[in-house]
């Protein structure tokens, strides 16, 4: 059970996340968005293991912006008219600004609560994988992008390297972070310079291996849709659904 | 006679952004079970050749080839992409950049796929392949947590699993310590003996194959084949004597230095004094703490006890341009400010520099590069230089310079620590050795005791230097 969403296909997976998505943003009342959040989150209880420490950690820039969208539509959105619920500080909220703002801000945290749960219970390889053989990605760009998820620790080990020798070197460390970010530049060239000769050589160890780039016929981890797949994809619809009808007869 | 697989008839080749040719005129057979190895100083064009027989050039680079290049009696051109790949296979010489795919198992499956070969027969290439090279234990590995010697041999296990008939090897040791390099010939005698593959070889590291190959093939610098004749077993690099300029004041005291990262100690207590002008060598297995030592002594890495006193501590890395902050090679040595304009010239005409000021330090030479580096830390008044692994993958015309560069500078009174696994270099420069393992410091030896004593060295993971009774004579 709480494997379900680990073993779902990467693909049926980011299909139903991309439709839920596209239909959400369809809805303006608060009730859709926040039965989707809810339903989501019970989901994610009952049928994954994440750890939820790391996930209230990511949780949290999104919380923010959700308040602030709700803060800033409450005290300086358009008037809209309805009758005024609540008054302070010569501040009136009525309740169609608070509808407004509580719809922007499940809606937050609804997409981000759904954007986390996919990258959570995803594994990036057996999702290329997945792409590559259920949706036909080409095989090119599938390889390359799995050659630049091998790089990236390198590239890290490099970053912290050339920063470290350029801190010798009596490169000031800037004030301000804008200032900082364009100084950035100083590291990135000759990380820049080094990822260009790598991605090179990739490229030619992999064509001297046989890959031409060309969609192949067989595959050694082939990426299977079961049933499993399609009764997932229809308890997603149906909290899709739930939430979307819930949230009309609600308002 | 033995039948001709590769051949080369009168073959040219130049880069579309070449005036001349990189390769002029160059005629060569290739037969069955034969082992070949092309030689020839950096730049002569032997990588070019070694991709022109596996056809990754001339489609990858647009350059133009005259005469012939015969695969299995068929023209180059001839065959389709990839077609001629899984029968000639090629091992490359950086370990980092060959692989795609998280583990040993999936790379080789990676190269099942591209080869077509129906799902129902992978694993048992897969199981068969590791079994011939003893990698079964690897199997569910995450590569890029493996060493680099380890990565060749997971490199060499993916052209195997193609079961060519050709086998060709672009420096496949550069990126390896002596060590580690002396196990990988061994392990690939094995292989060669077992599956009778031919193999074409470029490199400019002979010394470290031993008798493996039994025909050379060696380039001249300007492309064309100077000689082709039976192998002969090659001496290390013959560096010239120097003699040790040792000055009576101290350059660097370390005392009690420990460093503890995140909780973990890297480096337990320690202590040793070095004298200005002298070089010393730091020495001992993969991961054993010398980076961490280096990297502390100048200061990248805030020490957790202890104290270390000097005159000023630069540090010249691997890839010298990490260094870089400006546009031209003047700029990059006045970077500092802490000389006045006359030293500053004073350096760049010492350390040849002069005619190269206006360059921008990313488009010279390696060796030009790390002649900047030196001269931006002796600039900022450093005169405590550490070197981290100078000697990786550097023909020996470089390794000739770096020596000669070393040298003159310790006449001058520059100290060094130089981080190396190349024991002959070692040999011909240090006054002394640390040896470090495990995070500890072994010692500081006196150069002429260690190289003597093989439970010493073979306890840090080192190689006696070739030639060790020449280094006796001149200590005696």
């Amino acid at each position: 059970m709480r494997n379900l969403l680990h073993n779902m296909n990467p693909s049926v997976k980011f299909i139903a996340v991309t439709i839920s998505m596209l239909t959400i943003a369809f809805f303006f009342n608060p009730w859709t968005p926040l039965l989707f959040w809810v339903s989501i989150l019970l989901l994610q209880l009952t049928m994954s293991h994440i750890n939820w420490k790391l996930w209230l950690l990511f949780m949290l820039p999104f919380s923010i912006g959700a308040f602030g969208y709700l803060w800033t539509t409450v005290v300086f959105g358009a008037d809209t008219g309805g009758t005024i619920i609540w008054s302070f500080a010569g501040i009136n909220v009525t309740d169609e600004q608070w509808a407004h703002a509580l719809s922007l801000s499940f809606r937050v945290m609804a997409f981000s609560s759904l954007s986390l749960m996919f990258a959570f219970t995803t594994d990036p390889v057996k999702f290329i994988l997945s792409l590559m053989q259920q949706l036909k990605l080409s095989p090119k760009l599938a390889y390359g992008v799995m050659v630049g998820y091998q790089f990236l620790p390198v590239m890290k080990d490099e970053f912290t390297q050339i920063q470290q020798a350029q801190r010798l070197r009596g490169a000031v460390v800037e004030k301000h972070s804008w200032q900082r970010i364009l100084s950035m530049r100083r590291v990135l060239i000759p990380m820049l310079a080094g990822a260009v000769r790598k991605a090179e050589r990739s490229a030619f160890a992999m064509e001297a291996r046989g890959f031409t780039g060309e969609p192949r016929n067989a595959y050694y981890r082939p990426i299977l849709l079961s049933r499993m797949d399609f009764l997932m994809s229809f308890v997603f619809l149906t909290i899709l659904l739930t939430s979307c009808l819930g949230g009309i007869w609600l308002s | 006679m033995p039948k001709e697989i590769l051949s080369l008839n009168n073959l040219s080749f130049r880069f579309p952004e070449d005036q001349t040719a990189t390769l002029q005129d160059i005629s060569f057979a290739v037969s069955k079970g034969e082992k070949l190895v092309i030689s020839g100083p950096s730049g002569c064009g032997k990588s070019t050749l070694l991709y022109l027989l596996n056809r990754l050039y001339p489609d990858n680079c647009d350059g133009s080839v005259d005469g012939e290049v015969l695969l299995f009696g068929k023209p180059a051109t001839d065959y389709a992409p990839g077609e001629i790949n899984h029968r000639i296979a090629t091992v490359f010489q950086d370990p980092d950049s060959q692989f795609c795919m998280p583990t040993v198992e999936d790379e080789l499956a990676f190269t099942l796929e591209n080869l077509q070969i129906p799902f129902d027969k992978m694993e048992a290439r897969i199981t068969a392949v590791l079994e011939l090279t003893g990698l079964t234990h690897l199997r569910h590995t995450i590569i890029q947590s493996l060493s680099g010697g380890t990565k060749q041999r997971v490199a060499t296990a993916c052209t195997f699993i193609m079961e060519p008939e050709v086998l060709l090897l672009d420096e496949p040791l550069s990126h390896l310590d002596p060590y580690t390099a002396k196990q990988f010939v061994e392990w690939l005698t094995e292989l060669q003996l077992k599956t009778q593959l031919t193999i074409v070889a470029v490199e400019h590291r002979l010394d470290s194959w031993g008798t493996f190959f039994e025909r050379e093939i060696q380039l001249g610098e300007n492309g064309c084949l100077v000689k082709d004749h039976l192998f002969s077993p090659k001496q290390p690099i013959l560096f010239p004597e120097r003699k040790s300029v040792l000055l009576p004041q101290t350059a660097l005291q370390v005392e009690n230095l420990s460093v503890t990262i995140k909780n973990k100690q890297l480096l337990t207590p320690l202590s040793f004094a070095v004298h200005r002008g002298e070089i010393v060598v730091v020495a001992g297995p993969n991961g054993s703490g010398k980076s961490t030592l280096v990297k502390s002594l100048c200061d990248i890495y805030k020490p957790t006890t202890g104290t270390i006193q000097s005159d000023g501590t630069g540090y010249v890395p691997q890839s010298p341009e990490y260094l870089f902050l400006t546009q031209t090679v003047q700029k990059e040595v006045a970077y500092s400010g802490s000389s006045n304009p006359t030293e500053i010239a004073s350096l760049m005409t010492r350390l040849r520099l002069e005619t190269i000021r206006d360059d921008h330090p990313f488009a010279i030479s390696h060796g030009q590069k790390r002649r900047v580096a030196i001269a931006a830390m002796l600039a900022d008044k450093r005169p405590v230089l550490l070197m981290d692994e100078p000697t990786s993958g550097q023909d020996t015309a470089a390794l000739l310079e770096l020596f000669e560069l070393i040298d003159q500078r310790s006449k001058e009174g520059t100290t060094f620590l130089i981080v190396t696994h190349d024991m002959e270099f070692a040999a011909s420069l240090a006054d002394s050795v640390l040896l470090v393992k495990d995070g500890e410091l072994t010692g500081k030896f006196d150069a002429k005791d260690v190289w003597h004593n093989e439970d010493l060295l073979a306890s840090h993971h080192l190689l006696a230097p070739k030639g060790v009774a020449r280094f006796a004579e001149s200590f005696a």
